[in-house]
């Protein structure tokens, strides 16, 4: 590093192209995400979980260890998008984890300050980085979705049950599968964004996924059983599993509530709040 | 321009300002001068609106920061060196940051080059020395071509070098026009880079005005003599309007006359000058002056952040 006469360039295009806009601030989250090393490492587990999962679960399944005796394959009802979603519920802990590290990690590093004193007013960061990170992990997830589908799908019809994927029967739930992933990823990111740390923000979206079910599940009472119905975790599954409480349109609404009540509140405070 | 109405913040029940209020002018280095926690950097941070006044305004060429079309080409800001994620590149930081304003690869090398952080731009910021992470802060705020620049304490962390071309730096952005309000700690390099000071303490204005107003008016200037013969001279100069102190046997600082008026009447008496010298006031004593009752956390009676050496500073 030399010091020299201070050489300050300032191109005359700069001065009159130079502006906020959506668009930059979309590409600015985009340029943010993919240039950290634990977003390529999330990923890339998401995607090997994914795929490992899959050929595990249907392996030991068709291998028939897995399942009581005098059952026939066929007997179990969505055997063909089993090891999709085996995947899922192990991908969803990590999808959490990433999704509140966008947020929490801008705050603990002090990058937060370097992002509201480009976007001064603050909120358009918050919409951005949620989009950018929704059609990323969306994009990926069903990648590894349709990995796992197609590496399964010979093994279960080398023991007679046969699946099409363009049937609706296999991609709804493989999509509605990679919306879930997206969906946990945003509603944990905006868990981070209340919370702006990384321990708070991770304890409380994986509590609300993993412990918050079991606490409830443990009061003997209807109405508790209810309120597990409403969690998120078992409402995403109703988005891409047959439920016995929920229609995939309405356990997608629901899953919309949560996020909205977490970004609602996010915002309010990330407007309110000193960065 | 930057101008700043009946400013305040306060933390619960401490005011970390108080009531200031003040214009950085265009053209000029204005300095913020004051001790830890007299608030300089919390004005900083309201200007660009990272911190929410309690109470008062604060606008940028007119209108809030926040109102701004173009937030990086209104004003550049160093806050502090840890304002980045240290898992990224300086690269991939300055690209991420120029994104939202349309602003590309082309400009990122060139704020890379200008700030020397060729060698470095590609390597985690998380690994950077203190000096390397200010001329990256410095990078990210020359981004988008300001026309106002804040910076709070540049210079720390930089060597000796990184210090003069800080100076450099914002004296030639400031002959180009633009406004630049800087912090630091370093009195002798403020009295060096700055041409009007602000200084605060506890959170309020004590004094806004140019380096050297503040100096004559905050400092008493005198004369020293050194001679043989330095009762005699002592007794010549008295008068009302006169302070002779005697430093040692042969040595007299005087207040009140000009070294010329000194010398004059020790040569008419026929006495032998060793020295005559003028003392000027620096900007560290007028500081020191100014700020003498406002400092939060006081040390004992030795300062360590006053350093001899800055005592003959004079722009």
């Amino acid at each position: 590093m030399t010091a020299t006469t201070p050489a300050v360039h300032h191109s005359a295009q700069h001065a009159s192209n130079v502006r906020l806009s959506t668009v930059g601030i979309l590409r600015s989250e985009w340029i943010k995400l993919r240039s950290l090393r634990s977003t390529v490492w999330a990923y890339a587990v998401i995607l090997v979980l994914q795929i490992a999962i899959g050929l595990l679960v249907i392996s030991v399944t068709v291998g028939r260890d897995g399942l009581p005796s005098g059952t026939s394959l066929t007997d179990i009802p969505g055997l063909g998008i089993l090891g999709v979603t085996a995947g899922v519920l192990f991908a969803q802990l990590v999808v959490s984890v990433l999704g509140v590290l966008v947020i929490s990690g801008e705050y603990s590093t002090g990058q937060i300050r370097s992002s509201f004193a480009a976007v001064p007013k603050r909120l358009p960061v918050l919409w951005a980085k949620a989009v950018v990170f929704f059609v990323v992990t969306y994009v990926v997830s069903f990648i590894g979705i349709l990995i796992s589908y197609l590496v399964t799908a010979p093994i279960l019809a080398g023991a007679g049950v046969s699946s099409n994927l363009f049937s609706s029967e296999v991609i709804v739930p493989l999509l509605g599968a990679a919306l879930y992933l997206a969906l946990i990823g945003v509603l944990a990111m905006g868990i981070g964004a209340i919370l702006r740390s990384t321990a708070g923000g991770i304890a409380a979206a994986l509590g609300l996924l993993l412990v918050v079910p079991v606490i409830f599940q443990l009061i003997p009472a209807d109405w508790s059983a209810s309120i597990v119905d409403w969690l998120p975790g078992s409402v995403g599954r109703a988005i891409y599993d047959a439920s016995a409480v929920f229609d995939w349109w309405q356990a997608l609404l629901i899953m919309l509530g949560w996020i909205v009540i977490a970004f609602g509140t996010a915002a309010v405070l990330m407007r309110r709040r000193d960065a | 321009m930057i101008e700043a109405r009946s400013l305040t913040k306060t933390y619960g029940a401490k005011t970390a300002v108080d009531q200031v209020s003040f214009t950085v002018r265009p053209g000029l280095v204005t300095g913020f001068l004051g001790p830890n926690g007299a608030g300089k950097s919390t004005t900083m941070r309201m200007i660009v609106g990272l911190d929410r006044p309690t109470a008062g305004s604060v606008t940028v060429n007119g209108k809030a920061y926040r109102e701004s079309h173009a937030p990086l080409h209104e004003v550049g800001v160093l806050l502090d060196a840890k304002a980045i994620h240290s898992g990224r590149s300086a690269y991939s930081h300055l690209l991420a940051l120029g994104a939202t304003h349309g602003i590309g690869a082309t400009r990122v090398r060139e704020v890379i080059e200008m700030t020397g952080l060729e060698s470095v731009a590609k390597k985690r910021v998380g690994g950077f020395s203190l000096g390397m992470g200010q001329r990256l802060g410095i990078a990210a705020a020359m981004l988008g071509d300001p026309g106002t620049l804040i910076l709070d304490e540049p210079v720390n962390g930089l060597d000796p070098e990184g210090v003069v071309w800080v100076r450099e730096l914002v004296r030639y952005l400031a002959a180009e026009g633009r406004t630049v309000l800087l912090s630091s700690h370093l009195m002798s390099e403020m009295a060096l880079t700055a041409d009007h000071i602000i200084v605060l303490g506890k959170g309020r204005v004590l004094a806004d005005a140019p380096v050297a107003e503040m100096v004559s008016a905050s400092t008493v200037s005198s004369v020293r003599a050194v001679s043989p013969q330095a009762a005699e001279i002592a007794r010549l100069l008295v008068s009302p309007d006169v302070t002779i102190t005697s430093v040692d046997a042969q040595t007299l600082e005087i207040v009140g006359l000009t070294s010329a008026a000194v010398g004059e009447a020790a040569a008419s008496a026929g006495i032998v000058l060793h020295e005559l010298t003028p003392l000027k006031g620096s900007l560290e004593d007028a500081y020191m002056n100014l700020t003498a009752d406002a400092v939060e956390y006081r040390t004992g009676a030795f300062d360590p952040s006053t350093t001899p050496m800055n005592q003959e500073a004079s722009r």
